[in-house]
């Protein structure tokens, strides 16, 4: 067995397809009983990099250390201890719910005795036991997502990896979801890779952002937002941009950053202490000010440029 | 062993299909109503006054006969087999050589004998490596039979003076006519081959339905290997295939036709599947979509009738022992009655064997590479290099 502090170790990894290069250069490590989020922008590698710590891909170079063992080794064993919910739930629609849990545990080598038990349990889990004996084709999109996570989850596994997990689900099944991860947080190694800020900023532990390939930043969703951001941010809508007043609370101790979208500005603090000089400047020409603490989605929009 | 899984859950999954099902009995009603045809197509050519569509059979066999009274000459149907008269030295020689299919020696004696009322014994050799030999046999017994009825209503007739009008001799149909022989041996054998072919779509479906739907990235994280995968899934479809011509062949013997060691027959037909499913299972591994591997089903089974069919060709021509290569050949061989050396069975089983191991061993290949699965997928050519190793590859 590998290193006791992490679960897994991803040294160097590159993975190209065609002339795109999706992985670049890739280092992580993530702890054991860790939830880690992966967030990043369309094509920035986060499918990538899950599906060769899944032993779906190859990395063309490169090494995933997996409790200890080696991708490039010991495949089997480590896909036996991962449990991988694609973004997709994608099932074989004919078979009914009850029939894919068992053929998926047949493959994971559950024991036979415990199959029925387990396949019950897990059913009670995602609160779908009477839909059993229904069949695939029949389940909306939420319902199919929650016969994937008990799919995913039927042999118990060490790693459990969610890619997307509540992508174009309805609130009330994403609430759902969001908690049923929450509950094995701590349990479980989780890697969730999301779109959604607020999923990542409530349920994980430490968040990655990721870019090109390669890691921009990692931290705990507090640390990133205090490292990008500051702790305030002061959003100011003008009836027209006024770049002298920007310029002048530029000049203040606490601002950190200045952007301007449309008529409205938004401004990094560190503190509160200039707040009511800073409105002062843009004297006159205020339609709103709000003020608001930073998230996720700041650092995301931050870290890409996005303004 | 984790193959045997995906097989047990595949072909559970496909008896369950409704569809299947539906194409399934269709099936098998298609290959009642070819008997039902067929039949009645027999019936039309065995007709005299059917129009027969089959082509001209003119000189299929050649039989020398050593008949110096040219009394069995006078009887033999020439149309259909291609009469010599030489000594029989020089007979038995060309027989040897394989330049004549049998040869018949009717004693010098035998029209003496005939007028005393003493039977005659007429000697057949046949060269049993030579396919039509049955054909030949049937035609020297309907001749012989023939000839016997002629004589003897002769023989009545020189006893009856008054009864000036001459014997008319009425064919009896004693055994099976050539066409029907042939239509029988070959067509018999190409039909039994025929449910091969017809369940490539499964594995299409099995293989390109999990590109296609993605659930193939599940399948991928399962502690299972690709080989494992593709074996699982070929088996499933083997295993459906096999189900029908066993199917195929009940009804056959059923319904009367003649298929002589229907367990060798099955058993060749079975191992025959293994590589047709293969060579379907390199073009479902390869295709990005239904369409491609629709495409590419048509060029795989022109190909695998074509290995199939060739050989049995060059052996209803000229009997060389490489046509053997084919199960059809040896399955018409079985069809024929004649006595099979053991030897010449491993001709067929071991191409089949070859020919499995690297239809399976290609399709292994092409689903363990992620830019075959998942793309974006190399050309036909550079793949082909890369996996004969001639040229690197570039992941």
């Amino acid at each position: 067995m590998g290193d006791d502090n992490f679960m897994i170790k991803i040294d160097s990894l590159n993975k190209s397809f065609g002339k795109i290069k999706a992985l670049n250069n890739l280092n992580l490590d993530i702890k054991r009983g860790e939830l880690l989020g992966i967030i990043g922008p369309n094509g920035a590698g986060k499918t990538t990099a899950i599906r060769i710590i899944s032993c779906i891909l190859k990395p063309d170079s490169g090494d995933i250390l997996v409790d200890g063992m080696s991708i490039h080794q010991e495949q089997i064993k480590i896909k036996s201890m991962i449990g991988y919910l694609p973004e997709e739930p994608n099932l074989y629609e004919r078979f009914k719910a009850r029939d894919l849990l068992r053929y998926f545990a047949e493959l994971y080598e559950v024991p036979g005795e415990d199959i029925d038990d387990r396949i019950g349990e897990l059913l009670e889990l995602v609160d779908m036991s009477h839909r059993a004996d229904d069949r695939i084709n029949t389940f909306s999109k939420g319902l199919r997502q929650r016969i994937g996570i008990a799919r995913a989850l039927i042999h118990n596994p060490h790693i459990i990896i969610f890619d997307e997990p509540t992508m174009g689900l309805d609130p009330a099944t994403s609430h759902n979801i969001r908690e049923f991860i929450g509950e094995l947080k701590g349990e479980k190694t989780i890697i969730l890779c999301t779109h959604y800020m607020d999923e990542a900023d409530a349920l994980c532990d430490r968040v990655a952002v990721l870019n090109q390939g390669k890691i921009m930043d990692i931290g705990s969703p507090q640390e990133l937002k205090s490292k990008i951001h500051g702790d305030i941010i002061l959003n100011i809508k003008l009836e027209t941009p006024d770049r002298k007043a920007a310029a002048l609370i530029e000049g203040f101790s606490t601002v950190e950053d200045v952007s301007l979208s449309g008529n409205q500005y938004t401004i990094s603090l560190k503190s509160k202490k200039d707040i009511k000089e800073i409105i002062n400047a843009f004297d006159g020409q205020i339609i709103s000010v709000n003020t608001k603490e930073p998230t996720l989605e700041d650092v995301f929009i931050n870290s890409f440029k996005i303004r | 062993m984790k193959f045997t899984t995906i097989t047990k859950w595949e072909f559970k999954q496909t008896l369950k299909s409704r569809k299947f099902l539906m194409i399934f009995f269709l099936q098998i009603s298609v290959l009642f109503l070819m008997i039902f045809i067929f039949n009645a197509f027999a019936a039309n050519i065995e007709s005299e006054k059917g129009i027969s569509i089959t082509p001209s059979l003119s000189g299929f066999a050649s039989l020398d006969v050593d008949d110096q009274g040219r009394l069995f000459a006078k009887y033999i149907n020439p149309e259909l087999i291609t009469v010599s008269s030489s000594s029989f030295n020089d007979s038995y020689k060309g027989l040897n050589k394989g330049e004549t299919t049998a040869l018949v020696v009717v004693p010098g004696d035998s029209i003496e004998k005939i007028r005393n009322i003493q039977p005659i014994s007429l000697q057949l050799y046949l060269d049993s490596a030579d396919p039509k030999q049955s054909v030949v046999r049937d035609e020297v017994n309907t001749t012989t039979k023939l000839m016997a009825v002629a004589i003897s209503d002769s023989w009545i007739d020189s006893f009856t003076p008054q009864n000036s009008t001459p014997a008319v001799v009425n064919q009896q149909n004693t055994g099976e006519s050539l066409p029907m022989q042939i239509v029988n041996k070959a067509m018999i054998a190409i039909l039994l081959f025929l449910p091969l072919f017809l369940f490539g779509n499964m594995i299409i479906d099995s293989v390109v339905g999990e590109k296609e739907r993605k659930t193939g990235e599940i399948l991928m994280a399962m502690p299972i290997t690709p080989s494992e995968i593709i074996i699982g899934k070929s088996m499933a479809v083997v295993g459906i295939i096999t189900l029908q011509v066993a199917i195929w062949i009940a009804i056959l013997l059923i319904t009367g036709f003649p298929i002589l060691n229907p367990l060798l027959v099955f058993l060749l037909v079975f191992l025959t599947a293994i590589p047709v499913t293969g060579v379907t299972v390199i073009i479902a591994a390869y295709a990005k979509n239904y369409k491609e591997a629709g495409i590419g089903l048509t060029f795989g089974y022109i190909m695998m009738v074509g290995i199939l069919m060739i050989p049995t060709l060059l052996y209803l021509s000229n009997k060389s022992l490489i046509s053997n290569i084919s199960p059809l050949t040896m399955v018409i061989r079985l069809f024929s009655g004649g006595s099979i050396p053991f030897w010449q069975f491993l001709i067929p089983v071991g191409f089949i064997f070859i020919l499995s191991i690297i239809s399976y061993w290609i399709a292994i290949k092409l689903f363990r590479r992620d830019d075959v699965v998942f793309g974006p997928r190399p050309g036909i050519i550079r793949l082909s290099l890369e996996i004969c190793g001639l040229k690197r590859s570039k992941r």
